[in-house]
This record gives C-alpha cells, sequence and structure tokens, in this order.
C-alpha cells in the first residue's frame, strides 16, 4: 500500500498536463511550481507539453491589426529591459572594469541601469517605486551592486513605526544586505538613527543613518558579517552613536531565509 | 491565414509534414537567437520577433480572451513582456515559440480570470454543451494547420474535450470537470494523457 506521501506526490504530478494549459489556480500553480523544481522527470514532461500547447497556440494564429505593430513597438522603445542573468552574459566594458578593479558581476550590475528589476522580479514583492528608489542609488555603491545581484538577493520592506519605510535587500551568499529608507520623520539635532543587526547574542552597531532631510531616501548601506538569525533594526541614538541600542526598536526586520 | 503578412510566419499550413518539421525547427531556432538580440536591447530584433509571433499571440489571447479590444490589450502587455524579460529566455528549457506561446496563454487566462471574479462569472455561465460546441466551433474555424487538427483529432473525445476546453476556453480543470459532468481526477489524467498524445503526434518534444 502506498503511503500518504506517495499518493500526494502522484497526484501533484498528474497535474502536469493541466498546469501545461495553466488550467490550475494560483495556489495549485504554486505548489506544482515548488514540486517541478525538485524533480527533473516532471520539468522534462512539462517541457514537452509546452510544445505541444504551443502547437495548439500557433495553430490559432491570426492576421494582427496593422495598427497593433505600432504601438507596441513604440511601446517597447519605452520600457526598460529586465537585465540579462549575470551568468549567461559575455562580458563587456573590459575597460571600465579593469580601471574599477571590479568583479566582472559587479561590472555588469553596475551597467545595467535596471539591475534591481531583476531583483525585484526574484523576490516578487518589490513595488515599483522601491525599485526605482533601488536603481538611484545602486550607482553609488559597488558592493550594493554585488548583493543586488546575487543569485539569491531577497527584498524585504517594512514600516518604520515612527514613520516612513525601511527597504533590505539581502544576499547570504554575499554575507551581506543592503539597507535604503525613505521618508523617515527628521530628528532633533541632537539624535540620529542607527542600524543594527540583533542576533541571539545581542545587538552589533551597523552604522549611522544620514538622513538629510524630509522625506529623503537615506542610504544604500551595506552592512556585512551577517549571521543566522539575525534581524535588522533601527532605534534613534544620540548624535554620536551609541555601543548599544539605549531606545526600543522602530522597525526590526527579520533576515531569516 | 499565416500569423502575419509581414514576416516570415512559419510553415505554409499544408506542406508535406517533414519539411514542415525541419522548417519548423529551423524557425524556432531563429527566434531564439532573435530573442539573444531582443534581450540586448536590439529594435530590429525585437520587430523581427513581433512579426513572427504576434499573429499566434493574438491567436491564443483571442481564443480565450474573446473580446477583441481586451485581447488587443493582453496581445501588447505579452508583447512587451517579451521586450522586458526576453533575457529571461532560456533554451535549455524549451523553445522560444513555447516560451512565448506560454507568457501569451497564461496572461490570457488571468486576464479572463481576474475579470471573472470581477463579473461574478457572469459572461461564462456555461451550459456544458455549449460551451465545448462554442469554444470548438471558435476554435476550428482557425485550426488551418492541418497537422494540428489531424494530431487532435487522435485524441479520444474526453481527452479532446479536455484539452480544447482548457486550453482554447481558459477554463481551469475544475470548471472542465463540471462542464463535461466527470470526475475531476479523470479530467487531470485526461488533460495529461491527451497533451501527451499531442506531443507524440506533433513529434514537438525535443
Amino acid at each position: 500500500m502506498r503511503s500518504r506521501g506517495d499518493r500526494q506526490a502522484q497526484s501533484v504530478h498528474t497535474l502536469a498536463g493541466a498546469y501545461a494549459m495553466d488550467a490550475v489556480s494560483h495556489a495549485e500553480r504554486a505548489r506544482f511550481e515548488r514540486h517541478l523544481s525538485g524533480c527533473d522527470a516532471c520539468r522534462q514532461e512539462v517541457r514537452g507539453l509546452r510544445e505541444a500547447t504551443a502547437a495548439l497556440g500557433a495553430a490559432a494564429a491570426v492576421r494582427p491589426p496593422d495598427a497593433l505593430r505600432e504601438r507596441v513597438l513604440r511601446a517597447a522603445g519605452r520600457t526598460r529591459q529586465v537585465p540579462p542573468a549575470v551568468s549567461e552574459v559575455p562580458v563587456r566594458r573590459d575597460r571600465d572594469r579593469r580601471r574599477l578593479g571590479l568583479r566582472p558581476r559587479m561590472a555588469m550590475a553596475v551597467g545595467g541601469a535596471a539591475a534591481a528589476v531583476g531583483v525585484a522580479v526574484a523576490a516578487g514583492v518589490v513595488t515599483y517605486d522601491m525599485q526605482n528608489r533601488l536603481d538611484q542609488a545602486q550607482g553609488r555603491d559597488l558592493t550594493v551592486a554585488a548583493v543586488l545581484t546575487a543569485s539569491d538577493a531577497r527584498m524585504m520592506s517594512a514600516r518604520v513605526s515612527t514613520g516612513g519605510t525601511a527597504t533590505v535587500v539581502m544576499s547570504h551568499r554575499e554575507h551581506a544586505l543592503v539597507f535604503t529608507a525613505a521618508h523617515l520623520s527628521s530628528l532633533p539635532v541632537a539624535e540620529r538613527y542607527e542600524l543594527w543587526l540583533i542576533g541571539p547574542a545581542g545587538a552589533r552597531p551597523a552604522g549611522m543613518i544620514s538622513a538629510s532631510g524630509r522625506g529623503r531616501m537615506v542610504g544604500p548601506m551595506v552592512v556585512s558579517g551577517l549571521s543566522a538569525g539575525d534581524q535588522i533594526g533601527i532605534t534613534v541614538e544620540p548624535a554620536s552613536g551609541s555601543p548599544r541600542p539605549t531606545s526600543p526598536p522602530l522597525v526590526m526586520v527579520s533576515l531569516a531565509g | 491565414m499565416t500569423g502575419s503578412g509581414r514576416g516570415p510566419a512559419g510553415e505554409p499550413a499544408g506542406r508535406a509534414e517533414t519539411g514542415g518539421q525541419a522548417g519548423r525547427r529551423r524557425a524556432a531556432d531563429d527566434l531564439g537567437v532573435l530573442l539573444g538580440r531582443v534581450a540586448l536591447g536590439d529594435e530590429e530584433a525585437y520587430a523581427a520577433v513581433y512579426d513572427r509571433t504576434a499573429g499566434q499571440v493574438l491567436g491564443v489571447v483571442r481564443a480565450v480572451v474573446r473580446d477583441p479590444a481586451q485581447s488587443e490589450e493582453v496581445v501588447q502587455e505579452v508583447l512587451l513582456d517579451v521586450w522586458r524579460s526576453a533575457s529571461r529566455f532560456d533554451a535549455q528549457r524549451g523553445s522560444a515559440s513555447a516560451w512565448v506561446m506560454t507568457l501569451a496563454h497564461r496572461r490570457a487566462v488571468d486576464r479572463v480570470r481576474s475579470e471573472q471574479k470581477a463579473a461574478e462569472r457572469e459572461r461564462r455561465v456555461p451550459s456544458s454543451a455549449t460551451a465545448y460546441d462554442e469554444v470548438a466551433e471558435a476554435v476550428e474555424a482557425r485550426l488551418d494547420r492541418e497537422r494540428v487538427r489531424r494530431c487532435l483529432a487522435s485524441l479520444t473525445e474526453l481527452q479532446r474535450e479536455s484539452v480544447t476546453l482548457a486550453y482554447y476556453g481558459g477554463y481551469t480543470y475544475r470548471e472542465v470537470a463540471e462542464l463535461l459532468g466527470v470526475a475531476i481526477g479523470t479530467v487531470k489524467t485526461r488533460m495529461r494523457d491527451g497533451l501527451i498524445r499531442l506531443r507524440d503526434c506533433l513529434g514537438v518534444d525535443s
């Protein structure tokens, strides 16, 4: 007799046809894609079935209206592209790279104006606005680019309790994160925001946040040396900074996973 | 009917099968190469991709979405998506044409389903017989490719109905089960078996 797990796997597998035709709910699609990621045979099968459905689609071809062509081509000219995945791209800008002493992947990231879009797609939770802010920021710091283009980059965003938004892109592979914030409330001159890595062993200072004026974006700040179980938090501290937090965090972002 | 009057839009209907298959492979390879250029921002290559794919994309989107104006909107979204994310096309994971058609079909069903939610599915109150006939008729009128028609005809009736309703009709397998009055598990199996048979008949498994 088959175990429940076997039956479930079997039943998930049967979904290959429905999945290849998008005849599944969003939840089923997500579940099946998780299954696919660990099943070579299933991926192979879906690939074949997709070729069959593509042929079905091609058979239904009709002549598109002429005006559509111009409209689409014009719109494309105004639309920014997702940058190529780093490993698939021939390395260019050799001269720039030498001059800056960059590793190729960083050079690619700095070269592509829209590198953050790739991260946005990977994280799947990012608003256009956030991506835009990171775009503007990334040219300023090359380490930022390494994190943004890391294959395991994840982006998270949280509201700061006193106003504003904190955004973190982190890569465990790079052992680093990039922190940005926007629209933080302004503080009296004697006070500043301080960033902390907060782990099981306590809080380590991760840098003073230099906010210049209300509503402005701050950062990007690079924080390296992440450990398992770390969270990142912000507190308000005396302008010179504190070795340990002296006030409760205004926001905490878990870096798990 | 061809995909588009502007470019080499795939093989002409009715060509001998082996020649057609070879032509299709070549066309597919070319499309992949074009997508590579599009990924690097080549607008000329993109125009060529448009000419090759717009007719097919419109065909499948219109089958699912039906409303002509909305279909054009979706087609535009799909083709912009092709431009935007051409770098994500990975030839290891399937042909360029399958990649584009997958984007197209998925967007089309997403459009229909989100609209359905809003409109409480008023647009599609299918009584089983009319739903299948409607979809089948609309599609058959466009199935000008002998090969696909012949392969579809080689499926069992239940396989063919399941595949047709799901792919061209944009119905979920649960809806298909309801429409056809068949158990959900049966429909899932028939969809898979039907597509496998179709794939083998078309000789498209790469």
